[in-house]
């Protein structure tokens, strides 16, 4: 008996050594393994200029259906005709150097020369064809589609001018060009297989080494056009799963920046040295109603919903801020920082209108209805709640259905009586309102159809004149604040970052612009 | 030595008959989840024809049996399939960096715990009813009380955020391996510890005093033998029996645990990585995860009733005549 | 019973495990209408307000909703499921466990193959995988999942009890008497089995606490708005530096209710065994 414990206890020591003995081995393997994958000999002796930053999980990254997470690590592998400065909100040259058109109709851009592919290739009008035709390949699943399928044809007049041609015009076309699926795509590169594993593009940044759901390390475009850029050798990206690790990364100083960080983490990091928040732009939280079903086919009970809303509370409940103090409220698509913008009054609070509302709808004992939203997305979890709570005064009984991003946009969102739901913004905001407001719009949440609201859309989006454009726009504000089954709710994007990081540039497109940024 | 390897034989095959029926009942389980996974992979506003032919690429319009038989016979030769999110990239080089560094996590967790519990298990079954016992004991229910989460919260306070003396996200830093960085193992081993040693401490205990309160080692005693010796001796071979099946048990619990525990941390095991591949829905994912924890637990739990008849004949009889 | 009161009198231990319980269902059933603020009301003027601060007894968590009012309103759900499931997986266990030890065969070997297979998976991971997959989790879908998940170990205990009954004399009495099957079963070996059984389902009880809660925290319990302790710890956990409470208070009354209940599962233990 003792004999027998003491030869199992012994085996046990043997196993647990063997398998420490074997995990070492296989370990030192893989570590030699990704030495081969970054190709070069590791310097220690060189101060390496590396930004580290923590980003989410990333789901696919494919420019096309890449799904808007991880954007440092796209944003500067890939690069687009045209990019949103940061500082002025114009449009800057980055791939085309130049474009003109005539009314809207016919688009001719110019490139830039001796532009590389990180493979080598050299960039050409035939990559710019290529990424243009994807958009409507059926097997993609294009983000862009829609937006492209105004495209007649695409025409190579040389190697650096392209010539495209629309079926109607389309005065600001040009801004679909900034959106961060159409990012431009070696013609030659297989993507379909390499897109998901070695992503490339002509960005200032490659991809050098890629472990799949923990970290990307991204180096140096040793072959970049544009001089003295970009300013950092590296951007190291640590993929994590949530907010408050990756905060605590940055508190214990083993990475720099966090982007999409929730205002409760704002306050956190407020009282800490060296770390600062920054709101490069504002996002949408667009609540909507569902307008083809009762009870919000009636239009008395959305203005007794959006009685009962009190943007002040919603603003500091949701995002612990003032109104129009970082947080923004309107009943339309329009942002309040737009130039489209039309400033209509702010409705007050007022339950007993709501009420009187409600019961001229036939509701008189308030009605139930559900909520649903995504409770990971920030601010998802905050605003619905407080929905709920300054709607239930005036008798809207709320059931709220919170579920995780995919599973809530993948088979709940667009069918449901109230959706939260977050929209980034649009430099161009006509290209939101065919997306989401139109009669047959692929992401027409509240169901809307209304002839008035189609033809006012229609005329937005082919009138070349900017006054006129602009007294649509305001046409179409004053419908939605009549008659419009929205509230839309502005809450700024943050970023903590180190303060040693320097010119830390977001423009509304949401891709961060690695290149001009330094840290000291 | 014959019978045992008979048994081993038995056990063996039950094993691999559990398995197969294991690995058809998580293939259906998250094959029948709602929700398209084609749509899922294009989002929201892929066009129906998209969804279609990706359906058809992916084969995922084929019988559910024959995208079985595809899905066994690929893991059967090693090949675990293709990450859904990660075309191209082998579901292979993404695990079992993992599952080292799980293994690496659970053994050093195994190394603190299993020491330190049968060390007072002994203590307070041996000072029954003194107050090193009730101390013991109720140390050991408070610990066994506090979930994983719980404890882990706790600690990440303490050591990491008021001493600093431990990381508190356990990430490694990119192009160092584990071993350097070993220090992020701490917390996460001692919260896994913390909940085993309530478990095991108790069970050590009661089957202490239980032995110690038997004929035997009452009848060494009054024979007027050393106590240390007769516990030494005597007592605590006898004791450590239970123990042992209770530790085999009691894996269920330590997978489980790593699950929350990786997840807290953000330690890149395998427990964090099912926690990703289900919030991403990550089909071959999670069926390939939830298989091989499948494995390793089935495998544990065999070596646990294999040792434990081993060490009591009684048993192995028994086992033998059934 | 007066033998219980008895053992309960010598054992002050007990007795605090007792009235912890006996308080987590006074305030899961009359808790919330003896507080002023609802689990889901906003205080929005005091968030993160420190414990006594504005009338929040336990302080407000960053939202501004009152901690105390949301773990009373927590405990409801955490007792419902734990109690439905101790509950279910013990009876399940029981009807499984018996049929299969009392007619033993094929049957046996068919129940012993089925249980070895489900619990070849950890129940954490089983529940985990389930839940997480299902994406929609309320009360009924915790409850017969978790139940799912502790049945194996219920019907083997069921079962090892019955096969050591089976063969006791009144047993083989009945079946002479002409008595059937399940009379046998249900009326003649149950209540002798109600010790060991009733022992395993306090045990299951504590151990539903602790699942609830984990899998509240992995995010693939109750969905908000209600209140899940494991879901506040891990809510609040961004927040730990400036409103510890809003932690401390759920982790606080997840580790009382087990703690407790353990302690009654032990004591209940000690009595049904000295009954015998």
């Amino acid at each position: 008996m003792q004999r027998k414990l003491s030869i199992m206890i012994g085996l046990l020591v043997l196993v647990v050594v063997l398998v420490v003995v074997l995990l070492m081995v296989f370990q030192k393997d893989e570590t030699t393994q990704e030495a081969a994958v970054i190709g070069e000999p590791v310097e220690k002796e060189a101060p390496v200029k590396q930004i580290r930053v923590a980003e989410q999980v990333p789901g696919l990254i494919t420019p096309g259906v890449w799904d808007g997470q991880v954007f440092s690590m796209n944003s500067s592998i890939y690069e687009y005709l045209i990019e949103i400065n940061a500082e002025t909100g114009e449009l800057d040259p980055v791939l085309a150097t130049s474009w003109e058109t005539n009314e809207g109709k016919v688009w001719t851009f110019k490139l830039r020369q001796g532009v590389k592919f990180h493979d080598g290739s050299d960039f050409t009008a035939e990559d710019v064809k290529y990424t243009i035709e994807r958009t409507q390949d059926p097997s993609l699943g294009h983000l862009k589609k829609t937006d492209f399928e105004v495209v007649e044809s695409v025409r190579v007049v040389d190697d650096y001018t392209v010539q495209v041609t629309l079926k109607e015009a389309r005065p600001t076309f040009v801004y679909l060009f900034t959106d961060y699926n159409m990012a431009i795509l070696s013609s030659e590169y297989d993507y379909a297989s390499l897109g998901e594993s070695k992503p490339m593009g002509t960005g200032p940044f490659m991809m050098s080494q890629l472990v799949p759901k923990e970290s990307a390390l991204l180096k140096k475009n040793p072959n970049y056009w544009a001089e003295g850029l970009p300013k950092i050798d590296q951007i190291a990206i640590y993929f994590v799963g949530d907010i408050d690790a990756s905060i605590s990364m940055l508190e214990s100083d083993r990475v720099d920046v966090v982007p999409f960080i929730t205002p409760e983490i704002q306050q956190r990091v407020d009282g800490i040295d060296g770390i600062s928040v920054i709101s490069p732009y504002q996002e949408q939280r667009f609540i909507s109603m569902r307008v083809d079903e009762a009870p919000f086919n009636d239009n008395r009970v959305r203005l007794a919903f959006k009685y009962a809303m009190d943007p002040k509370v919603i603003a500091r409940s949701t995002a612990k801020m003032e109104l129009n103090d970082g947080v923004f409220y309107n009943e339309t698509p329009i942002m309040n920082m737009l130039a489209e913008y039309k400033e209509l009054p702010l409705r007050e609070r007022n339950i007993a209108k709501a009420k009187q509302l409600l019961a001229e709808a036939g509701y008189p004992n308030g009605l139930s209805t559900e909520l649903y939203y995504a409770s990971d997305h920030p601010f998802g979890k905050e605003l619905s709640q407080t929905v709920k709570e300054l709607a239930a005064e005036a008798g809207f009984d709320i059931e709220l259905k919170g579920y995780t991003r995919d599973v809530y946009l993948s088979q709940y969102w667009l069918n449901v009586p109230i959706s939260i739901t977050g929209w980034g913004g649009r430099i161009d905001p006509s290209m939101l309102l065919s997306l989401a407001f139109k009669g047959g719009g692929p992401w027409n949440e509240s169901h809307l159809d209304e002839p008035v609201l189609n033809d006012l859309i229609e005329k937005i989006s082919s009138e070349a004149d900017p006054d006129q454009r602009m007294a649509y726009y305001h046409e179409l504000q004053e419908w939605f604040y009549n008659n419009g089954p929205l509230i839309n709710v502005q809450v700024p994007y943050l970023v903590a970052i180190k303060d040693n990081v320097v010119g830390y540039r977001q423009p509304l497109t949401m891709l961060p612009q690695y290149k001009y940024m330094d840290i000291l | 030595m014959k019978r045992l390897m008979e048994m081993f034989l038995r056990r063996l095959g039950s094993l691999l008959a559990t398995l197969v029926v294991m690995s058809f009942v998580i293939f259906l389980l998250v094959e029948i989840m709602p929700g398209d996974v084609a749509q899922m992979i294009l989002g929201q506003s892929a066009t129906e024809e998209a969804v279609a032919a990706l359906r058809e690429a992916r084969g995922l319009n084929d019988p559910l049996l024959e995208r079985y038989g595809r899905w066994i016979s690929g893991v059967v030769v090693g090949d675990l399939g293709d990450s859904i999110y990660m075309q191209g990239v082998s579901i292979n080089s993404i695990l079992w960096r993992k599952v080292g560094h799980s293994i690496i996590l659970a053994m050093t967790a195994f190394i603190i715990f299993v020491p330190l519990s049968i060390f007072f298990g002994v203590l307070a079954g041996v000072k029954e009813k003194k107050p090193t016992d009730s101390i013991i004991s109720f140390f050991g229910l408070a610990t066994m009380a506090l979930p994983e989460f719980v404890s882990g919260v706790i600690l990440i306070t303490v050591f990491a955020v008021q001493l600093k003396w431990f990381p508190i996200v356990s990430v490694i830093p990119i192009g160092e391996s584990i071993w350097q960085n070993l220090n992020i193992v701490v917390l996460p081993a001692l919260s896994i510890t913390l909940v085993m040693f309530g478990y095991i401490s108790r069970m050590q205990r009661s089957s202490m005093i239980s032995v110690m309160n038997s004929d035997y080692i009452r009848a060494a005693t009054l024979k007027g033998m050393p106590r240390r010796y007769v516990i030494f001796r005597h007592a605590l071979k006898n004791a450590m029996l239970p123990t042992i099946t209770i530790i085999g048990m009691n894996m269920g619990w330590l997978f489980g645990g790593l699950v929350v525990v990786e997840t807290l941390f953000g330690f890149p095991g395998m427990g964090s990585l099912l926690m990703t591949a289900i919030k991403t829905r990550d089909v071959p994912l999670i069926e390939a995860c939830v298989l091989l924890i499948t494995v390793i637990y089935s495998v544990s739990t065999m070596i646990t009733d294999i040792m434990y008849s081993y060490l009591n004949p009684r048993i192995r009889y028994q086992g033998g005549q059934k | 019973m007066k033998y219980f009161f008895y053992q309960l009198k010598k054992s002050p231990l007990a007795m605090v495990g007792i009235a912890i319980i006996v308080f987590w269902l006074i305030a899961a059933f009359a808790g919330p209408s003896m507080i002023s603020f609802t689990h889901t009301e906003m205080d929005s003027m005091n968030q993160m307000a420190a414990p006594g601060e504005y009338g929040h007894v336990l302080g407000t968590d960053s939202l501004g909703r009152d901690i105390l009012s949301r773990i009373v309103y927590g405990s409801r759900s955490i007792l419902t499921v734990a109690l439905l499931t101790s509950i279910f997986s013990t009876v399940v266990g029981i009807l499984l466990g018996f049929s299969a030890g009392y007619f033993g065969g094929r049957l046996d070997t068919a129940f012993l193959r089925g249980m070895d297979i489900l619990m070849a998976i950890p129940p954490l991971v089983l529940s985990m995988v389930i839940l997480g997959i299902l994406g929609d989790s309320s009360i009924a879908s915790l409850t017969i999942i978790v139940s799912i998940a502790f049945v194996p170990a219920t019907a083997r205990v069921s079962r090892g009890v019955l096969l050591t009954e089976k063969s006791q004399e009144y047993v083989s009495a009945a079946r002479i008497r002409g008595e059937n099957h399940l009379y046998i079963m249900f009326v003649e070996i149950l209540p002798n089995t109600m010790g060991p059984i009733i022992v395993e389902a306090t045990a299951r009880f504590a151990y539903s606490i602790m699942m609830v809660a984990s899998l509240g925290f992995l995010g693939v319990g109750l969905q908000p708005p209600t209140p899940d302790w494991g879901m506040m710890v891990i809510e609040n956990k961004p927040i730990i530096a400036q409103a510890p409470w809003a932690v401390l208070f759920p982790a606080l009354a997840i580790a009382s209710l087990v703690i407790a209940i353990s302690i009654f599962s032990d004591f209940v233990s000690k009595v049904l065994i000295h009954e015998r």
